[in-house]
C-alpha cells in the first residue's frame, strides 16, 4: 500500500469550551477523493480548516504526503495544499480582476511563464480568454467558482480541499462544477477531500465517505454502500432517509430535537 | 366558513409582471405570470434569478424599489387586489395572508423572548388579554411540535436553533389565521433531517386548517414530494405547470434537465448530464 | 465616440489597460448620475482652476497694502470689498485658494494612507500589535486637535510646513480607527483566506487585500475632513502660528476680519464664504465617490 496523502489521527479542536471536532481519524490516499459529511456544526468543515493550516488551534496528529505537520505552516506547504471555499461570492476580492486573482500566486512564488500560467489555467477549468479581465461581479456564480477552482491549480498542487464547493450554487451549474472536479481528478492525478451535507454529492464524486456528528466521525463507508442503504449508524441511515426525499411517514420518524 | 360550491379561488392571478427600471437597464423579472389557487399546496420552482421570490412578493405588495408589479387581475377571496391600497394591502397582508422566509434569524425581534412575540402577535390580530394571549401562544408553539412549549416562550431568538426558530416563525404566522401561507425557501437554511421536521409540520398545519400555500423553492425532487402542483419557472416565464404526481413524467427540457442534473444515490453516472438551456424557451 | 463607449463598456476586455479604463469610466457613468457629486466635482475643478491661474483671475496684487482705501466696500474697483490693510479681498481670497489646497492636500495625502496602514495593520494582526497601535492612536485622539497642534507647532516653530506637519500627526488618528474597524469585519472573509492560501505574506495582504476595501471610507472621511483641516490651519494662522502675515490664507482672513465683523462684515464673511463652498463642493463629491467605490 502507498504512503497515504493526507492522514489525520487523533485529531482534536476546541473552540473556547466547545469540542468541536473529537478524536478525529482517517487517511486519504492518492489521487482519491475522500468525502466528508455531515450537517451544520459537525466539525467537517473545521477538519478542512485544520488541514489548510488556516485554523492553528489544533493538538493532534496531521501529516501531508508523509510528512507531519505543525499548526503554522511554511510557505512552500500552499504548492501542495490548496482549497476551493464554499461560496465564491465571497472568495473572490471584489476589486481585483480575474487577472490579478490568478498571477497573484505566481509572483508569490515567482513562478516563470506567468502569461502562460494564467491562461491555460482559465482553459483548464473551461472559461473563455476573454473573461480574464473581468472583475467578481461582471461573473456568474458558476463562473466564479471555476475561477477559484483555476486560483487552487494555478501551483499545481498535490492534495486539493474542497469545502462545499456547490452548495451555494444552483443545481444545474453544480453539475457543471461536479463535472469539472470529477474531470480533474480523473485526468490529473490530484487527491481531493470533499466536505458537503448533500450526501448524493458526496458519493457522486467519491467512492470513501467520512460520516460525521456532533464533532465525531460516526462512520467511515462507501458511496457504494450507500446506494445500497448499506449503514451501521441510525444517523447514517437518518440521513440517508432525509437525502432521499420527503416522505410524510420517514418525517414522522425523525423526531424534533429540541 | 360554509363551504358553498360556488366560492371563488383564493388566488387569482392573471399576467402579472414585475419590473425593475434603472438608469442602465430595465430587468423584466417576472413576465406574464398567470395561476389560480384553491385550498391546496402549490410550488413554485426556480433557480436563482427565476422570479420565484418576486412572485410571492408581488402577491404579498413587497416587492423592494424600483421595482414596479403590473398585471391583469390579481384577486384574493374575490376581493381585486390591484384596486386597493398601500394601507389595505398592509391590513389584508397580516390578517389574510402571510409569509414565512428563507432565514428567522432576520424575521424576529431580536430583544424580545420568542413566546412574546408570538403573544403579541395574537395580540394584534384579536381582542385578548395578556394571559389569553400566552396561552395561544404555548399552545401555538404545542402545535408545531414543540415539547416544552413552557420553556421555550422565555427564551430569545439566538438561544433557539434554526429548526426551531423556522417552527417558532410558523407558530407566529399562523397567529392571524391566513387563508394564504406564502413560504419561501422556508427550510433551506436548515438541515436535511431538519428539513424534514419543519416540512411536516407545514404539512400539517395546512391540512388541518384548509390554508391554501404557495411554496417558493428551488428544489425540484423536495417541491414535486411535498406540493399538490408545481409551476416551473425560468427567466421570469412559466416554463410548464405539472401535477407533482407527475414530476417524473415532465415534458419540458427545463423540468427535465433540472431533475437530471442533480447527483442521485440511485443512480451512478461519471458526468452529470448539463443543463442546456434554450432562448427559443423564453418566446 | 460609440466605437470608444464600446471599447470602454464591453465585458470582454483584451488587456488589463481596457479592464481599467473600464472599470474608470463605469465610475463615471454612475458618479455623473449623481447631481449633488457633480456640483461638488464642478466646485473642485474651479478651485483647482482658479489655484493654477490665480494671477490671471486675480484683480489686484494680494499682498499690496493701500491704506487709504482701507476698509471699503463692494464696488466695481474692489469686487469683494478691501480689509483693513486696503488689500483687495476678492484677490486674496484667489490667491488664499493655493494656500488652502496646497495644506489640505499635504494633510490628506499624508494622513489617508498612514493612518490606514496603521489601523489595517493593527485590525490584521490583532493581539498586542493592535493594543499598541490602538493605544498609541489613543493617545493622539485624546488631545483636542487644536491644542495639539499647538503643541507640536510651538516645539517646531512656525511656519506653513510645519503647520501641515502639526495637523498631519494629529489627523491621523480617526483614518486609523475607521481602517482598523474595517478591517477587522474584512480579515474573516473568505478571499483573505484565500490569499493565505496563496502563501501570501501578512505584508502582502495588508497592502494588496485589506487596503483596498478600507480606501472607500477613508476617501469620504478625508473629504468630511478637509473643512476641519482648513480650519485647524486657520486657527493655527491667527495665533500666528500657521502661514505667515501676508501670505493671503482664508482661515487668518477670517481670523483678522473678526474685528470688523459687525461694522465691515465683508472683511470676515467672504473669505468664511470661501471656505464653506470649499468644504462643501470636497463633502458633496466625498459623498457621490463613495457610492461609486462601493464594491457591488
Amino acid at each position: 500500500m502507498s504512503e497515504a496523502a493526507v492522514n489525520i489521527d487523533n485529531l482534536n479542536v476546541h473552540f473556547g469550551g466547545l469540542h468541536a471536532v473529537r478524536d478525529a481519524h482517517f487517511s486519504v490516499r492518492p489521487g482519491e477523493c475522500y468525502g466528508i459529511v455531515g450537517e451544520s456544526g459537525s466539525g467537517k468543515s473545521t477538519i478542512l480548516r485544520a488541514i489548510s493550516g488556516l485554523n492553528p488551534t489544533w493538538t493532534g496528529t496531521i501529516e501531508i504526503n508523509g510528512i507531519q505537520q505543525t499548526p503554522h505552516r511554511p510557505k512552500s506547504f500552499y504548492r501542495t495544499v490548496q482549497m476551493v471555499f464554499q461560496d465564491p461570492y465571497s472568495s473572490l476580492h471584489p476589486r481585483h480582476t480575474i487577472d490579478r486573482t490568478l498571477s497573484e500566486p505566481i509572483s508569490i512564488f515567482r513562478l516563470d511563464r506567468a502569461e502562460e500560467r494564467v491562461r491555460s489555467a482559465l482553459e483548464r477549468v473551461g472559461l473563455r480568454p476573454s473573461f480574464r479581465f473581468r472583475y467578481p461581479h461582471q461573473l456568474s456564480g458558476g463562473q466564479r467558482q471555476r475561477v477559484a477552482i483555476a486560483r487552487a491549480l494555478i501551483l499545481e498542487p498535490s492534495i486539493l480541499l474542497l469545502d462545499e464547493p456547490t452548495s451555494a450554487l444552483d443545481v444545474s451549474i453544480q453539475a457543471e462544477v461536479l463535472n469539472l472536479l470529477k474531470e480533474l481528478l480523473v485526468s490529473s492525478g490530484l487527491t481531493m477531500v470533499l466536505v458537503s451535507h448533500n450526501l448524493a454529492v458526496v458519493a457522486h464524486m467519491c467512492q470513501r465517505v467520512a460520516v460525521m456528528n456532533g464533532g465525531s466521525i460516526v462512520e467511515e463507508t462507501t458511496a457504494d454502500a450507500l446506494r445500497d442503504g448499506r449503514v451501521r449508524e441510525d444517523y447514517t441511515a437518518q440521513l440517508l432517509a432525509a437525502t432521499r426525499s420527503y416522505d410524510r411517514a420517514a418525517a414522522r420518524g425523525l423526531d424534533p430535537s429540541d | 366558513m360554509s363551504s358553498s360550491t360556488a366560492r371563488p379561488p383564493l388566488l387569482e392571478i392573471a399576467n402579472l409582471n414585475v419590473q425593475f427600471h434603472s438608469r442602465v437597464e430595465t430587468v423584466h423579472a417576472v413576465r406574464g405570470l398567470s395561476f389560480t389557487l384553491g385550498r391546496e399546496r402549490l410550488g413554485i420552482v426556480g433557480e436563482s434569478g427565476s422570479g420565484k421570490s418576486l412572485t410571492g412578493r408581488a402577491i404579498l405588495d413587497l416587492v423592494p424599489l424600483p421595482g414596479r408589479v403590473s398585471a391583469d387581475r390579481m384577486t384574493f377571496m374575490g376581493q381585486d387586489l390591484l384596486a386597493m391600497s398601500a394601507k389595505q394591502r398592509g391590513a389584508l397582508r397580516g390578517a389574510h395572508m402571510s409569509m414565512v422566509m428563507q432565514d428567522p434569524k432576520f424575521s424576529l425581534n431580536p430583544v424580545m423572548t420568542v413566546g412574546r412575540q408570538i403573544a403579541e402577535a395574537y395580540r394584534a390580530h384579536s381582542k385578548m388579554s395578556g394571559r389569553q394571549a400566552e396561552e395561544h401562544a404555548l399552545h401555538a408553539l404545542e402545535s408545531v411540535r414543540i415539547r416544552d412549549p413552557r420553556r421555550v416562550y422565555n427564551l430569545y431568538p439566538h438561544e433557539v436553533s434554526g429548526g426551531m426558530g423556522q417552527r417558532i416563525m410558523i407558530a407566529m404566522v399562523l397567529a392571524a389565521e391566513p387563508e394564504l401561507l406564502i413560504a419561501d425557501e422556508p427550510t433551506s437554511a436548515l438541515d436535511v433531517t431538519v428539513q424534514m421536521q419543519v416540512l411536516a409540520i407545514l404539512d400539517d398545519l395546512v391540512k388541518e386548517r384548509g390554508m391554501g400555500l404557495i411554496f417558493i423553492s428551488h428544489d425540484l425532487p423536495l417541491v414535486g414530494a411535498f406540493c399538490d402542483r408545481v409551476i416551473v419557472l425560468y427567466s421570469g416565464q412559466v416554463m410548464e405547470t405539472l401535477e407533482a404526481s407527475e414530476l417524473a413524467q415532465a415534458k419540458h427540457p427545463y423540468t427535465q434537465g433540472l431533475l437530471n442534473c442533480m447527483p442521485d444515490l440511485n443512480r451512478r453516472d461519471d458526468a452529470l448530464p448539463v443543463l442546456k438551456r434554450d432562448k427559443a424557451w423564453l418566446a | 465616440m460609440t466605437a470608444l463607449r464600446a471599447y470602454l463598456l464591453t465585458d470582454d476586455a483584451q488587456s488589463r489597460m481596457q479592464s481599467r479604463l473600464g472599470q474608470a469610466y463605469r465610475r463615471w457613468l454612475v458618479l455623473r448620475g449623481n447631481p449633488l457629486a457633480m456640483v461638488g466635482l464642478f466646485i473642485v475643478i474651479t478651485l483647482l482652476l482658479v489655484a493654477a491661474f490665480a494671477p490671471l483671475v486675480a484683480t489686484h496684487d494680494p499682498i499690496e497694502q493701500n491704506l487709504a482705501h482701507r476698509l471699503q466696500p463692494m464696488s466695481a474697483e474692489y469686487w469683494l470689498g478691501t480689509d483693513a490693510l486696503g488689500r483687495d479681498i476678492f484677490s486674496r481670497i484667489v490667491y488664499g485658494s493655493r494656500v488652502t489646497l496646497f495644506i489640505v492636500l499635504a494633510v490628506v495625502v499624508t494622513v489617508g494612507p498612514v493612518g490606514l496602514l496603521i489601523g489595517a495593520t493593527a485590525g490584521y494582526f490583532g493581539g498586542w500589535v493592535d493594543t499598541l497601535l490602538m493605544r498609541i492612536t489613543d493617545v493622539f485622539l485624546a488631545f483636542p486637535r487644536l491644542i495639539l497642534a499647538l503643541a507640536l507647532v510651538s516645539a517646531l516653530g512656525s511656519g506653513l510646513e510645519n503647520a501641515i506637519l502639526a495637523i498631519a500627526l494629529t489627523a491621523w488618528p480617526p483614518y486609523a480607527r475607521v481602517a482598523r474597524a474595517e478591517t477587522m469585519v474584512v480579515r474573516k472573509s473568505d478571499y483573505i483566506a484565500a490569499a493565505r492560501m496563496q502563501g501570501a505574506s501578512a505584508f502582502r495582504i495588508i497592502l494588496g487585500h485589506v487596503t483596498p476595501m478600507c480606501v472607500p471610507s477613508a476617501i469620504v472621511r478625508s473629504a468630511l475632513d478637509m473643512a476641519g483641516i482648513i480650519l485647524t490651519a486657520a486657527g493655527l494662522g491667527f495665533l500666528g502660528l500657521g502661514a505667515q502675515p501676508p501670505l493671503p490664507e482664508w482661515g487668518a482672513m477670517v481670523a483678522t476680519g473678526r474685528e470688523q465683523v459687525f461694522d465691515q462684515w465683508w472683511v470676515a464673511a467672504f473669505p468664511g464664504l470661501a471656505i464653506c463652498i470649499c468644504a462643501l463642493g470636497f463633502n458633496l463629491l466625498g459623498d457621490g465617490l463613495r457610492d461609486v467605490l462601493d464594491a457591488r
